[in-house]
């Protein structure tokens, strides 16, 4: 972790929220949230329903504005969407082209960021092999799984070769066997491309697995209640991580601190 | 699953029908109950069909109507698809455009013909513009619907992917739109050979519409059938066309 923070250079976080509140009419979702990202950290967020949770993560993407307060990326302020900040949405199907074959779902990205024709067709090999689509580029999504869209729409998002992830409950639509793969394959991929990533569940578990901080929101309006610092060792492994003794403290902990706000 | 497949039945028995419904026109025209000047049985149709074809002049004056049916369906699809991208992409447009599409669209193209023949003259462009007007509304009613109801998701992907209004247009909205739009095409086609046979009752400058019309001046009730049929036949083919070209384009549809 030190290595890579000193490689990139100065100690700014790549993304920070800065008393950033979020309202829709008279309804606060978000108030007084003081947020930053480190370098190349894996950061999940937590949540009962009702806490802001995917609101929080359209805030850093910049979809949504901040009411009050101030988002920065890469130490400047944020107005908009950026390609550095790329989302994965648990909606795959809405979000990929169906009319597009893997392939051309992730050429899109790198015909909105000008790349040359010529220079597409290796990039898209290489990414559809990442995340392990490399057969299956003439498919159109509608021949795909559910877990294979999903990886389709990851490797569209690495192709914007953004510096944060975000993730909003990208897996919450899997079954229980593809989600446990993928969450391995996105531990991979983050750590391959150094890339920060930033991921919204309502898994605990899941947020413990793979994080090395873990956000707790409490609900309404939509605050930081605690941040948890997962110091598992990496490489995780689905079976030993989470028999770790570390690991059943922090689901304790977290488990704890949900369920004073569940009626 | 057990020797022949479904659809081959399918496709026999609907053959079946057909002749049965010609072998019951043909007995209905031999039993004189109905005057036979009027109603000519399939045999005096298909030699009327015949004798056109032979001489020549049927094949030119159905081209003639194929022509003024494709071009006049053409102009409409380039206006009502352009237009209908336009006002379907712009929240403005849909607010104070729209409406204005909504009344115009009521109006039967074939009661504006007398401005069109008065604007033309009794020519092609008048044949033309009676068409595009009449086939415009289908294609722009469902472009305007496919491009305004994009899922909202795809909308933000272009804005995160920061894709220009000019992308978003032709990458996004205009293919996702395009199962509405082909519907649109469709229907308009439809529009476009009733107009064009209307347009050539009243130009009488060739084509199966004039040929139609003269047939019935002369009480000819086996040309007019004839013409009829070789009317059902292009509008049969023509559907069938675009039937293909919708199977190749909405292949991403099926699995």
């Amino acid at each position: 972790m030190t290595t890579v923070q000193a490689a990139r250079g100065p100690e700014t976080p790549i993304m920070a929220i800065a008393g950033a509140s979020v309202s829709f009419g008279a309804a606060r979702v978000l108030d007084g949230i003081d947020l930053e990202l480190r370098r190349g950290e894996f950061v999940c967020v937590v949540g009962p329903s009702g806490s802001g949770k995917t609101t929080l993560l359209r805030l850093l993407s910049g979809l949504q504005p901040a009411t009050t307060g101030t988002v920065f990326h890469q130490g400047t302020v944020q107005n908009g969407p950026a390609r550095g900040v790329a989302i994965v949405f648990q909606d795959y199907a809405h979000a990929l082209l169906p009319w597009r074959t893997a392939a051309g779902n992730v050429s899109l990205a790198l015909e909105a960021a000008g790349l040359p024709r010529a220079q597409r067709a290796d990039r898209i090999a290489a990414l559809l092999a990442t995340v392990g689509l490399a057969a299956h580029a003439d498919h159109f999504p509608a021949q795909m799984s559910g877990g294979m869209q999903q990886r389709l729409q990851i490797a569209r998002c690495l192709a914007q070769d953004p510096d944060v992830l975000l993730m909003d409950e990208p897996f919450g639509a899997l079954d229980a066997m593809t989600r446990q793969k993928l969450q391995d394959e996105i531990l991979r991929i983050v750590a391959a491309s150094g890339v920060t990533a930033f991921f919204v569940t309502h898994d605990l578990e899941e947020a413990i697995y793979l994080g090395d901080r873990v956000v707790a929101l409490e609900p309404n309006p939509g605050r930081v209640g605690a941040i948890f610092d997962v110091p598992l060792p990496r490489p995780r492994t689905q079976l030993s991580t989470r028999e770790h003794p570390e690991f059943l403290r922090l689901r304790r902990d977290l488990f704890d601190f949900i369920q004073q706000f569940e009626p | 699953m057990i020797g022949v497949p479904r659809s081959v039945l399918w496709f026999l028995g609907s053959c079946l029908v057909l002749v049965a419904g010609l072998g019951l026109w043909q007995v209905l025209a031999d039993s004189g109950a109905i005057p036979r000047a009027f109603f000519p049985g399939p045999d005096r149709v298909w030699t009327a069909l015949h004798r056109g074809f032979s001489s020549g002049a049927m094949i030119g004056e159905t081209l003639t109507t194929v022509r003024r049916m494709a071009l006049g369906w053409a102009l409409a699809s380039v206006i009502g698809v352009g237009l209908g991208a336009l006002v379907g992409l712009s929240p403005w447009m849909r607010t104070y455009v729209a409406p204005t599409f909504e009344g115009l669209r009521p109006i039967p193209a074939s009661a504006l013909a007398p401005l069109a023949v008065l604007a033309f003259g009794l020519s092609d462009g008048m044949i033309l513009a009676l068409i595009a007007f009449g086939a415009v509304w289908p294609m722009l009613l469902t472009t305007v619907h496919g491009v305004a109801s994009v899922h909202p998701r795809k909308a933000e992907v272009a804005r995160l992917l920061g894709l220009s209004r000019l992308a978003y247009a032709w990458k996004i909205a205009l293919p996702a739109a395009t199962p509405d739009i082909l519907g649109g095409l469709r229907l308009g086609l439809t529009v476009a050979l009733i107009l064009a046979v209307v347009g050539e009752m009243i130009t009488v400058q060739g084509g199966l519409g004039a040929r139609i019309m003269i047939a019935a001046r002369r009480f000819n009730a086996a040309d007019i059938f004839a013409g009829v049929a070789l009317l059902g036949a292009i509008g049969l083919l023509t559907n069938a066309a675009l039937s293909q070209i919708e199977a190749r384009l909405l292949r991403w549809t099926h699995r």
